[in-house]
């Protein structure tokens, strides 16, 4: 599993962070970081699933594999 | 699961909390039809980049819509441009707008909300409201003539728009009938703070005032009366004055019903099989342990998955039972440059702390009630409101323990 960040439209909103904060940060600045690898827990995998398709700015890809 | 004699279940409903609530019911394992019943004529799409980076011309049209669903199954029926006129609850059918009737074993309600347009906004050219995709393009193609604007509603959308109008260079006049801008939503210490910053950034606020009558001139809305008999020339009014939930075809239904659909913890409505999410939905919230209608897009996306997961759930056969659906309420909003966040509610809070930033011209605090934190907000600090959140979790699970006999 990997994220794709659209850096050109993320705007650091911060649902991703609220949603899976184990994988996904946004820094003061309002820079997203993701960190990876991204953990094989299946319940912090649903979130993040869940933070791609809560992205307000649709920033977020996912590539499963 | 098989859930056995559950034939059709039925989404109402195609902003996120009905596209949320089909992709959990696609991804799970149910194999009876799914009907969706979507007012968009195209796709779902993202609410918050309307009034912000769609209108500034930052996203493409194409950039807002959300991804297809996938359908592996096959079992998706989707309506598009379509909308519910009634619902029989003890009966279990739906009527749509064409007059067809169809029944349903479980139902998932997500209508949304409307934008309130008062009496005196009503009918007249040049007056907009912003909720839907159509209502941002028609703002759009009205700026082309670089309209002076009045904004009725000093609230996130009318602050939203004034902050995406001033990009432009328009001139703004923001109304707005409390003493300070977005008070109600972040609280008093960050309403001056707003209002400030508004005003640094030229637009003209008017606090205090609400506006008495519009004027029109050759069937257009040229001026606008306020409260204290001034008078605000202008050629477009954007109206910023908050939503009702849309529960107008439920009338009757016999759904319970009270400034949206009643649900319980689990967010189920007065009746089996029949759920709410989103905008339209007011339910008991655990954390906070009282009805709530949250407004927001993180909620309507969580809540509708959390709905249909339930649903399911509630069906004989199922082998989970449904789940309290446990909500800390975010949102945010982008003006200026800045971005402003919260998280929790702070409604009832009784004392406010501030908080040392790194800059410290930008603003962080937390609102406590009782010694419990339940609110945090800041500008442009999303490690630091997001960290508050957990706090603020755990603050609200030790409540419940307490309020739980064990």
């Amino acid at each position: 599993m990997k994220i794709i960040v659209n850096r050109q439209s993320c705007d650091g909103n911060g649902v991703c962070m609220g949603i899976a904060p184990e994988v996904f940060d946004v820094d003061d600045d309002l820079y997203l970081h993701v960190a990876e690898p991204i953990p094989e827990d299946g319940e912090i995998r649903a979130r993040v699933r869940q933070a791609v398709t809560s992205c307000p700015i649709l920033a977020l890809k996912l590539v499963e594999g | 699961m098989a859930f056995e004699g559950i034939r059709r279940i039925v989404v109402a409903g195609g902003s996120l909390a009905g596209y949320s609530a089909v992709s959990e019911l696609l991804a799970a394992d149910y194999a009876g039809e799914l009907l969706w019943v979507t007012g968009e004529k195209q796709g779902s799409y993202s609410k918050p980049a309307l009034s912000k980076e769609f209108i500034q011309g930052k996203s493409e049209y194409s950039e807002l819509f959300l991804p297809e669903i996938p359908d592996a199954r096959g079992n998706l029926r989707v309506l598009r441009d379509a909308r519910l006129s009634a619902l029989d609850a003890a009966a279990r059918t739906v009527q749509l707008e064409d007059g067809r009737s169809v029944e349903f074993d479980g139902l998932v309600i997500c209508t949304g909300a409307v934008a309130r347009m008062p009496a005196i906004t009503r009918g007249m050219a040049g007056v907009l409201g912003l909720r839907t995709l159509e209502d941002a393009q028609a703002i759009k193609a009205e700026l082309v003539g670089k309209p002076r604007i009045a904004i009725l509603g000093g609230g996130l959308i009318g602050c939203e728009l004034a902050a995406s109008m001033r990009s432009f260079g328009l001139e703004i006049t923001l109304i707005e009938g409390a003493p300070t801008l977005l008070g109600r939503t972040f609280g008093a210490v960050l309403g001056e703070y707003v209002l400030d910053m508004h005003q640094r950034n030229g637009v003209n606020v008017m606090t205090g005032a609400t506006i008495e009558e519009l004027v029109a001139r050759d069937g257009r809305v040229a001026a606008a009366r306020l409260s204290d008999r001034s008078v605000i020339e202008t050629d477009l009014v954007l109206v910023g004055a908050g939503s009702v939930p849309a529960t107008g075809w439920l009338e009757g239904s016999g759904l319970k019903l009270a400034d949206g659909v009643v649900c319980d913890a689990t967010l189920a409505s007065s009746h089996a099989g029949i759920y709410a999410a989103g905008d339209v939905a007011r339910w008991h919230n655990p954390f906070y342990d009282t009805q709530m209608r949250v407004e927001h897009w993180t909620s309507a996306s969580a809540q509708g998955r959390a709905a249909a997961r339930n649903l399911l759930r509630s069906f004989p056969g199922a082998t989970e039972a449904p789940v309290p659906f446990a909500d800390i309420p975010y949102f945010w909003s982008d003006q200026y440059g800045l971005k402003l966040q919260m998280v929790g509610r702070h409604d009832g809070h009784d004392r406010v702390e501030m908080h040392e930033t790194a800059d410290r011209a930008l603003p962080l605090l937390t609102f406590h009630k009782q010694d419990q934190l339940v609110a945090a907000a800041g500008v442009n600090a999303s490690r630091a409101v997001m960290r508050y959140r957990k706090q603020i979790e755990d603050d609200a699970k030790s409540r419940q323990r307490v309020a739980e006999p064990c």
